[in-house]
């Protein structure tokens, strides 16, 4: 029952949305102006401890507001469960796959900028 | 002046078609309903809803020009023509412009449209503070006309699912009255994925109420009353 | 009558309807978010290779010389504009700020004009 309680994926789009803001607004100040727009620039913040996770939490945040917005168009328009629940799994997966991607790219260049 | 209305006899008809009405408004014609009066003298077979032709009653709800109102509220200068109307949309069709609302006032239903509350009643009425009585402006003068619901994307797309705006708003209506005691079971009720939270602001709700109501800030409410109640 | 409500047409011809500022603010909020999550593959790639080598960094930002390319970014800024836009209104409206219709109808033009306006500053950066 607690699947079908609404308040808890209204409340979490809205708070990963705030998330994505603080962080598109931090992103924007630094990748803009800063020494970023140089490979170097930004290979050194991307692998810096604080700049890796928050990066890792922009594609964290990102995937759950995209999920919760997906959901909400799988739920509008296609009501057939044998599509529904199928379509509704496969998108959960990709976007699982597309997160993890994300931490062994950050892993592997962590461990390598170190 | 040209009328387009969408005919549609479930007894004759495989499917709906427009047909086209040239009349002449008279002077004693101010709203769209007194055309429409007009028109069932010329041709009996037209069906519409009307009663108190001065927008209190809320049947004669249909889309006009593309939009919801009431017919009997809609004044003749103005309008765009020809007038095209149709049947208030994503409702079952009955015959022309009568829609079956059997679905939305099962919406209406089931938020409990009544007041709860079990305590000792007093000897005269349950008082309420000016302040109190304050809260049911622009909640209590819904006429369920449907021009809200019927205007709602998130209602055309789950109709059995979502309460619909007009359905909220009565909801809120009794979660904002003092004396109801039964807040907590009408947010409970509320709290799900459909019935309250297919909405999606999109304020079409708002935007089409006859009677200046918003529905919209009534959901709004209902929310951040989930919020407060859940923190 | 049950029955008969199930074979009952409806009028739902979306093209008939006429929709107001805010609805369409709204179908933007969710077409671009769709944009947006089909190319988050894309951005989860370019993270990836911009972090591999100098070459593949500059290889990124040399994106926009190919026209098509161009075009496909200009469409993802106007999503992304246009996403964050209406965004911001929606959290605003959520906790009463701005709910108004009259400033709601305002908000939803700003948004929709704001996001139009980037999209067409990009295509005139990267397309001319």
């Amino acid at each position: 029952m607690r699947l079908f309680l609404g308040q808890r994926a209204w409340v979490l789009q809205r708070v990963t949305a705030l998330v994505l803001l603080i962080l598109l607004a931090l992103g924007a100040a630094t990748l803009l102006t800063g020494p970023s727009r140089s490979y170097e620039g930004w290979h050194a913040l991307a692998t810096s401890t604080h700049g890796a996770v928050l990066i890792v939490v922009f594609f964290a945040a990102l995937c759950l507001h995209g999920w919760i917005g997906v959901r909400d168009i799988v739920l509008d328009y296609i009501h057939a469960p044998a599509l529904r629940l199928p379509l509704l799994a496969l998108i959960a997966v990709i976007l699982f796959a597309i997160f993890i991607r994300v931490v062994l790219t950050m892993a592997a260049h962590f461990a390598g900028g170190a | 002046m040209r009328v387009s209305i969408y005919r549609f006899n479930p007894e004759t008809d495989a499917k709906p078609r427009m047909q086209d009405y040239d009349v002449a408004p008279e002077a004693g014609d101010k709203k769209l309903l007194d055309v429409l009066m007009r028109l069932k003298t010329m041709d009996d077979s037209l069906s519409f809803r009307r009663s108190c032709r001065e927008g209190v009653c809320g049947s004669d709800a249909m889309n006009i020009n593309g939009r919801n109102g009431l017919a009997c509220l809609t004044s003749l200068p103005g309008l765009k023509e020809p007038v095209v109307l149709r049947p208030l949309p994503g409702f079952p069709v009955i015959r022309d412009l009568i829609v079956d609302m059997t679905q939305f006032f099962a919406h209406y239903h089931s938020i409990k449209p009544y007041l709860i509350n079990n305590e000792v009643p007093p000897e005269r009425e349950r008082l309420q503070s000016p302040a109190e009585r304050e809260k049911l402006n622009g909640l209590y003068e819904c006429i369920l006309c449907a021009c809200c619901s019927a205007f709602c994307p998130s209602f055309w797309w789950n109709p059995d699912k979502f309460i619909g705006p007009a359905g909220l708003l009565q909801a809120y209506r009794f979660i904002a009255d003092s004396r109801d005691t039964a807040t907590a079971a009408r947010l409970a009720y509320l709290d799900d994925v459909y019935r309250l939270y297919r909405c999606r602001t999109i304020m079409n709700c708002t935007e089409v109420c006859p009677k200046g109501l918003s529905p919209s800030h009534a959901i709004e409410r209902i929310r951040l009353a989930l919020v407060r109640e859940s923190s | 009558m049950r029955a008969r409500s199930a074979s009952a047409p409806k009028f739902m011809n979306l093209s008939q309807i006429r929709f107001p500022v805010g609805a369409i603010a709204s179908i933007g909020h969710r077409v671009s978010g769709v944009l947006l999550l089909v190319s988050l593959p894309l951005l989860a790639l370019a993270l990836d290779r911009s972090l591999r080598s100098e070459s593949e960094f500059e290889a990124l930002r040399d994106l926009v010389s190919e026209p098509w390319r161009a075009l496909l970014l200009v469409i993802l800024v106007w999503a992304a504009a246009h996403h964050v836009l209406a965004g911001v209104r929606h959290l605003l409206m959520d906790i009463g700020v701005g709910s108004r219709l009259s400033q709601a109808r305002t908000s939803a033009w700003a948004a929709i004009l704001a996001a139009g306006i980037i999209a067409l500053a990009a295509a005139v950066r990267w397309l001319s």
